[in-house]
């Protein structure tokens, strides 16, 4: 008995192809066929993506291109509007034109900008270009009102930022190395003497006595009298001025070395600094707090720049 | 052969259909903004390019049917009352273009509520005597002392006159609304009056120029103008108070 063999193709997909054209006549045909409906197909496909734009032409919604950078019609419109301050519609073209020749004159320049370089070189330009950035990271949180509680709590944290300055009237006697009785006077008998006008004065002798008997000088450093605190600090300097802020008034400080002498402070007249409670330092805290965001905003960004960036540095240089 | 026939056909097709959404697109963005509205055809062109951007990037805070969102504080887009312009084709495309306090100086950044009472700059009283005021001013119901008081406060040390104007009308320039039309974007409850006058109003609202191609932030233009102005009355009024129509391009 004769079985018949199933009429099953067992060669690969491929192979099938190829014995099907080369067993058609038609082969010729089919081919080209294929060839162009691909070709066509690719060029579909083109059509989807967009067209490199046309450099000779103002594109749809643009009122000029300058050097390929396009001048936004709606930008024209608003230029047009708050430059003549009229309505639009009241425009002339001649009107119109003039904005437009500004806009291209500034283009221009802005474009010149680029090409110094002027954000390398100019820091004006710098402060803008950053500027504006910040200011664009910061523009979503600072929608975002605090609460009382935010306030309040960032109060508390910064007390010290809503202090109001005291002010000091403070009476700075110097005592010049050598320069009482005889010339070799040595730091110890310097301290000596000092220790005992500090004495004499917080007996209630007088200043001018002290100066007369021990050879102390009004150092000049507080010669205008009473002043704030940030005055007196910049005019005793960092030695002299925190010890005077411990006085109250009519103390007298024990001898205070500086470069110049030994020192003896009397402070004759004080304000202390007050911090401002919150319900009127309400105003400053919003204005810090939201400073604050934004800052904290700032340096996230600069973050995610860092992250980003490739940063060299010289060798021997660091950051 | 007939399917190499058929795919050819196709792509044929396929071409013009490109092709015809260029020259739509290229038709929108040439008109000046204001321009559109004359077009019927250009209007529905918009709209269907439109719909699934405002779904995709504005509904999420305006709402799906654009009424808007007080918790957000965004704007119903579906009424005749505007922020910032009169409601143009131009108006609207502006902001969407720039923004609102999105940190570019060409969006409208000029001014914003004061937060008054977390400032410390009013008390207490005095902001639920404004509240009343304001209530009163829109037609709402209010307690007549209390806005007497009020109105004392509204012209006085608060100074909202400054920016709401004498007549309480709002300037849609710099973006202060008109408090005589009980229109809010934040809610009008006194409640919610309260809260906006204590804690300020400081919406942002992003800019799309640079993230959409200009074609799609026109389409969205005309889209919101289109729902705002359903009736040609509604346009034609809103034109008549519009300080921007077409004109011709040149230098």
């Amino acid at each position: 008995m004769n079985m018949a063999t199933p009429d099953i193709d067992v060669r690969p997909a491929r192979g099938r192809l190829a014995a099907l054209l080369a067993s058609r006549p038609q082969r010729s045909a089919l081919l080209p066929s294929i060839g162009i409906a691909a070709g066509l197909l690719l060029a579909a496909l083109g059509v989807f993506h967009r067209a490199p734009p046309d450099r000779s032409t103002v594109p749809a919604g643009y009122a000029a291109l300058v050097n390929q950078k396009g001048i936004l019609t709606s930008d024209l419109i608003s230029q047009s509007v708050a430059e003549l301050g009229k309505p639009f519609t009241e425009v002339t073209p001649a009107e119109r034109a003039r904005v437009l020749h500004e806009m291209i004159d500034e283009e221009l320049l802005v474009q010149r900008a680029l090409v110094l370089d002027l954000p390398e070189t100019t820091t004006e330009v710098r402060e803008a270009m950053t500027g504006g950035v910040n200011a664009q990271v910061a523009a979503p949180l600072l929608a975002q009102q605090p609460t009382d509680e935010q306030l309040r709590a960032y109060y508390d944290a910064h007390r010290a930022k809503y202090t109001a300055d005291g002010s000091m009237n403070v009476r700075d006697l110097v005592l010049h190395i050598g320069g009482y009785e005889n010339a070799d006077q040595s730091m110890a008998q310097a301290n000596i003497d000092a220790t005992e006008a500090v004495y004499q004065l917080r007996s209630g002798a007088s200043a001018d006595y002290v100066m007369e008997h021990f050879g102390f000088n009004d150092s000049g450093r507080m010669r205008f009298g009473n002043e704030p605190d940030f005055a007196a600090k910049l005019h005793l300097g960092p030695t002299l001025y925190p010890a005077a802020t411990r006085l109250t008034e009519g103390q007298v400080s024990d001898p205070v070395a500086d470069t110049d002498g030994l020192h003896v402070l009397i402070m004759e007249q004080r304000r202390m600094p007050t911090i401002a409670d919150f319900a009127s330092a309400r105003t400053a805290v919003y204005a810090d707090y939201r400073e604050d965001i934004a800052k904290a905003a700032q340096h996230e960004n600069v973050k995610i720049l860092r992250g980003q960036a490739q940063i060299i540095l010289a060798p021997g240089e660091s950051e | 052969m007939v399917g190499a026939l058929a795919l050819l056909a196709a792509a044929a097709f396929a071409m013009d259909l490109a092709s015809q959404h260029q020259a739509w697109e290229r038709r929108l963005l040439t008109a000046l903004p204001d321009q559109v509205v004359a077009d019927p055809q250009l209007v529905r062109f918009a709209i269907a390019e439109a719909r699934p951007l405002y779904a995709r990037h504005c509904a999420a805070c305006h709402g799906r049917d654009m009424h808007g969102n007080p918790a957000l504080g965004a704007p119903n887009l579906s009424d005749s009352t505007w922020l910032y312009g009169s409601g143009t084709v131009y108006d609207i495309e502006r902001t969407l273009l720039y923004g609102v306090r999105s940190g570019r100086s060409k969006s409208h950044n000029i001014t914003d509520m004061p937060a008054f009472g977390l400032t410390g700059r009013l008390s207490d009283g005095d902001i639920r005597s404004v509240v009343q005021y304001v209530l009163q001013l829109s037609g709402d119901n209010y307690d007549p002392a209390a806005a007497n008081e009020g109105r004392r406060v509204f012209y006085g040390n608060a100074n909202c006159s400054d920016c709401h104007g004498m007549d309480a009308r709002g300037d849609s320039g710099y973006g202060a609304p008109d408090l005589t039309r009980n229109v809010w974007n934040s809610g009008g409850s006194a409640e919610d009056l309260y809260r906006a006058i204590y804690f300020g109003e400081h919406r942002v609202m992003p800019g799309w120029r640079g993230v959409l191609p200009l074609e799609q932030i026109r389409a969205l233009a005309v889209y919101v103008y289109s729902v705002s102005h359903p009736t040609p009355a509604q346009a034609a009024n809103t034109y008549a108070q519009s300080t921007t129509t077409p004109g011709s391009a040149a230098e």
